[in-house]
């Protein structure tokens, strides 16, 4: 302690707060297009930066049997030219409005983002449509975009953070299922992908009529229902079923998945089993328990593994729902996650094992609770300053199949779950005998001390 | 990081100025306040103008090391209590530490502000009667953990260190980069750490923002109630200087084999400082060659040449030393670095001698405006850039001013920094490549394991 120091300040007691304005999760608008595409829309004063979401109904169990990343080649190819523009002519005009467009493809659909300054949105939706409407899917365009996503899985082979994550899918999921293999498809399958394959793909699953368009910023003086007839209304295209998902079942049996990276500082930890996603009515509960195991750094796994022992620069435990349907056959992946360093591989296990007990024998307390429940709650509107985490939210409710106001109604739950609920769902949520453990790390350091876990059986692969 | 401020009519709706007030409390603290009520939210932002430049040899990552013990409680907030507090007051906040300075923020539902202000005054004033030798080598650790995963087990991750150490000289303040080594991480001590506090943690040497949803007065209040009474001090050194030429009149060059995906060409131009007009102009320049995907950069190596799996070009804004245009190319399949370096050398060399196309300046500015737009979409965000311009130009108005200038700048202007700059004599590069699977391994485990021991 430091002794010889004595501040000269004037100290005050702890402020107390004055009284909250009034917030609420923005409740989006419906409209339909003339060509079947669907709309929510959202007026948020002074957001200047327009988002745009769009959902395209190709997910990635539709892609063609040894054609895995068709879709994500084709999420890249929509922004490589058009029937009037060619790829540089493209990007050359998205970047004259100051937009940005994005697109990747997940289990549950394409998603495509377009972020453009309000003065410029018109020009930004018109290009939009164009790229969704006809793009070119120019032959040596799809040829180099094959070529990039062989040289990236290079790449990701090489990150141990997106190692351990192809690890565990591969671990937790059957080989049919399509989330066992990954998004953007391997080597093998990405090798076979062409320019027919890529409009195939196209032709099968976009179309206006399975399509849906969420906007949301400062729309002050925009009329928003008769610019997106004239953008997006003009794509036409033949009437669909949604697509279908089927259910998500996993192999949670514990155990120990050690992939060998040698000679690395740290051993990546992805520990994980899949779980409730947000049609079950835990959701909220479940939310609210894994915040209090590993949402923050005076969570209880940090509150040890980092505050306490210093194994790391932080560890987190989160849910993220994989594929959902309104049926409820969906699932969330589960999953604690982070990087400790080597030496400390084996004591950060077992006490992240203690911490799962204890938390099962004893459970949380009302102080925990309450503190979880005024951040997740009370952060609400930072959160949702921006258009685009508007945008965002709205989108994954219709990807997973949720109510426009699914949202809106877990901040009213969370405001009341009692502590045991949030017990409840995290013990079940993490169950220490059912966690599917992978390691990316230096197997000839770490193998044998987590051997002598207990955790499961360990396998070391390279 | 490019610049911010939705100035031009084009944006429309609010592309109005930014309401700005400024005050001085008695003991130098600098105050800067922003009015916006349209979210029940309000950021705080607090800059002290400490970065790693301050630091001395054999002491580099102080400034960031310093910058976690900030979290581990003061005078009336205990071990952790920050956090704590703010998170359960539906708040989030952070820190970081950059070259030239350390920030500190919160952003917290407008009725909880108070909180915050408490909260970074106590331990502005009263930091020492917490700190002690637990959360020292607490953090030490901490923070070694945080090196490894960002730098040490991540391929190419240390190359910021290395080319920044490459751009400027050894014993230039900017010679080192804000992690720190790992021999200097263990060397700290505690009593390192109370002199820094009482160098560099005083009031007249930070700036405080509040942005959002704020009652001007009874914030203000609140500032000269909570933060009046800390003493100012004058313990602080002015920083070396950062002052180099302007070109370094040739080019230097370092090879690295490691266990790395593919091979890399990264290279540091030296650039005008930031806040100047020429910084602008480069920022435009660094935009057209190799920013997006119409950037000619993208479109000569990526699309073309199909040479490069990513190929771009940023611009590290350095108010204290020269800027660096940081180029980084990764290259694709079996392309070599001698094509990269030529078909490189070639776009500059293009560019300097024709300068950019009128489209290529517009398509730069539409660019760099939606990021400003982006940058000061959030509370948070223009609490940030009032704090920089404030710390660094003295001057937080002069926030309002810096989009209309990028906007001002001339094709000419864009093209002369081009020439003047953008050219092999005037770079430093480091060359990456990767070593056979099992050279890399041995290697990489020898030195690093020595550090993680």
């Amino acid at each position: 302690m430091s002794t010889d120091y004595v501040p000269t300040m004037t100290f005050h007691p702890q402020p107390e707060p004055g009284t909250p304005g009034p917030w609420a999760f923005p409740a989006p608008e419906r409209a339909a297009l003339g060509n079947g595409v669907t709309v929510l829309h959202c007026h948020r004063p002074g957001q200047q930066l327009v988002a745009v979401e769009v959902l395209l109904d190709a997910p990635l169990a539709a892609e063609p049997d040894g054609l895995d990343g068709v879709a994500a080649i084709l999420a890249r190819a929509l922004s490589e030219g058009t029937d009037t523009l060619t790829a540089e002519e493209f990007a050359a005009e998205l970047e004259r409005a100051g937009a940005t467009l994005d697109a990747h493809a997940d289990h549950p659909c394409i998603r495509v983002s377009l972020e453009v300054p309000a003065s410029r949105l018109q020009r930004g939706l018109s290009l939009l449509a164009d790229a969704l409407r006809a793009p070119a899917l120019p032959e040596d365009e799809i040829e180099r975009l094959v070529a990039n996503r062989l040289d990236e899985i290079v790449h990701e082979q090489a990150n141990p953070a997106r190692r351990a994550a192809k690890a565990l899918y591969a671990e937790l999921f059957d080989a049919a299922d399509r989330l066992s293999r990954p998004r953007s498809g391997t080597a093998d399958t990405v090798k076979s992908i062409d320019r027919a394959a890529v409009k195939a793909f196209y032709d099968a699953h976009v179309r206006p009529a399975t399509a849906t368009v969420v906007v949301v910023g400062d729309l002050t003086g925009t009329d928003l229902p008769a610019l997106l007839e004239s953008t997006l209304g003009t794509w036409t295209g033949s009437a669909a079923e949604p697509a279908t998902h089927a259910p998500v079942t996993a192999d949670d049996h514990g155990r120990v998945l050690i992939v060998d990276r040698p000679g690395s500082v740290q051993t990546q930890l992805l520990i994980g089993r899949i779980g409730p996603d947000r049609h079950d009515p835990v959701w909220a509960a479940q939310i609210l328990g894994t915040y209090c195991l590993g949402g923050t750094l005076t969570s209880r796994l940090d509150r040890v593994l980092r505050e306490e022992k210093g194994y790391t620069y932080g560890v987190r435990a989160f849910a993220q729902p994989l594929r959902s349907a309104a049926d409820g056959s969906g699932r969330a992946l589960l999953a604690v996650s982070g990087s400790v360093d080597t030496a400390s591989t084996a004591p950060a296990l077992a006490d992240t094992w203690t911490i799962l007990r204890t938390l099962a024998a004893e459970g949380l307390t009302d102080a925990e609770r309450d503190e979880a429940v005024q951040f997740l709650v009370g952060v609400a509107p930072l959160k949702y300053e921006t258009a685009g985490s508007v945008a965002g939210t709205l989108a994954d409710q219709v990807e997973q199949d949720l109510a426009d106001d699914y949202q809106a109604e877990v901040y009213r739950q969370l405001a009341e779950l009692p502590t045991a609920a949030a017990t409840e769902a995290v013990v079940a949520a993490f169950p220490p005998d059912r966690l599917v453990t992978v390691l990316v790390g230096d197997a000839a350091v770490i193998a044998d001390d987590v051997r002598t876990l207990g955790i499961g059986e360990v396998t070391v692969v390279s | 990081m490019a610049n911010p401020a939705p100035a031009s009519a084009s944006t429309g709706g609010n592309g109005a100025a930014i309401a700005i007030t400024e005050h001085r409390l008695a003991n130098g603290l600098r105050v800067v306040l922003s009015e916006d009520h349209l979210t029940p939210v309000a950021a705080v932002c607090l800059w002290y103008d400490v970065g790693s430049r301050h630091e001395v040899k054999g002491r580099t990552g102080l400034a960031h090391l310093f910058e976690h013990l900030m979290f581990q409680g003061s005078a009336s907030v205990s071990n952790n209590g920050h956090f704590e507090l703010v998170q359960g007051a539906g708040g989030s906040l952070n820190g970081t530490t950059s070259f030239e300075r350390t920030n500190y923020f919160e952003t917290m539902p407008a009725h909880q502000l108070e909180l915050a202000l408490w909260l970074e005054a106590d331990r502005m004033g009263s930091l020492l009667a917490a700190l002690d030798e637990t959360s020292m080598e607490n953090q030490r650790d901490v923070v070694k953990n945080e090196r490894r995963q960002r730098y040490d087990n991540v391929p190419y991750g240390t190359a910021f260190e290395k080319l920044t150490a490459l751009s400027f000289p050894d014993g230039h303040p900017y010679h080192h980069t804000p992690i720190g080594s790992m021999a200097d991480l263990d060397a700290a001590t505690l009593d390192d750490a109370r002199a820094f506090f009482r160098t560099y943690y005083a009031p007249n040497n930070a700036v405080l923002s509040v942005v959002g949803d704020i009652d001007p007065e009874q914030t203000i209040a609140w500032v000269e109630k909570y933060f009046g009474s800390i003493p100012a001090h004058d313990g602080k050194q002015p920083p070396r200087s950062g002052e180099l030429p302007d070109t370094i009149g040739r080019e230097l060059r370092e090879h690295v084999h490691e266990d790395v995906p593919s091979r890399a060409l990264m290279a540091a131009y030296r650039l005008p400082h930031d806040g100047t007009r020429d910084a602008d102009a480069a920022d435009l320049a660094l935009t057209i060659l190799g920013s997006g995907e119409s950037s000619r950069l993208y479109n000569r190596l990526v699309r073309r040449d199909r040479t490069a799996v990513a190929a771009g070009f940023g611009l590290l804004r350095l108010a204290g030393a020269p800027s660096l245009g940081w180029l980084d190319v990764k290259t694709s399949g079996d392309a070599t670095i001698e094509q990269i370096d030529a078909a490189v050398d070639e776009e500059l060399a293009r560019f300097a001698a024709e300068g950019p196309t009128p489209e290529e300046l517009e398509r730069a500015q539409a660019q760099i405006e939606r990021e400003w737009l982006d940058r000061l979409t959030t509370v948070a965000g223009r609490a940030d850039e009032l704090c920089r311009f404030a710390v660094l130009f003295g001057d937080p108005k002069l926030l309002n001013d810096a989009l209309p200038k990028v906007l001002d700048i001339t094709a000419e202007e864009v093209q002369a920094v081009a020439k003047a700059r953008l050219h092999p004599d005037n770079r430093a590069v480091l060359v990456y490549e990767p070593t056979a699977a099992d050279d890399a391994d041995a290697t990489a485990a020898t030195d690093e394991e020595g550090a993680a021991a």
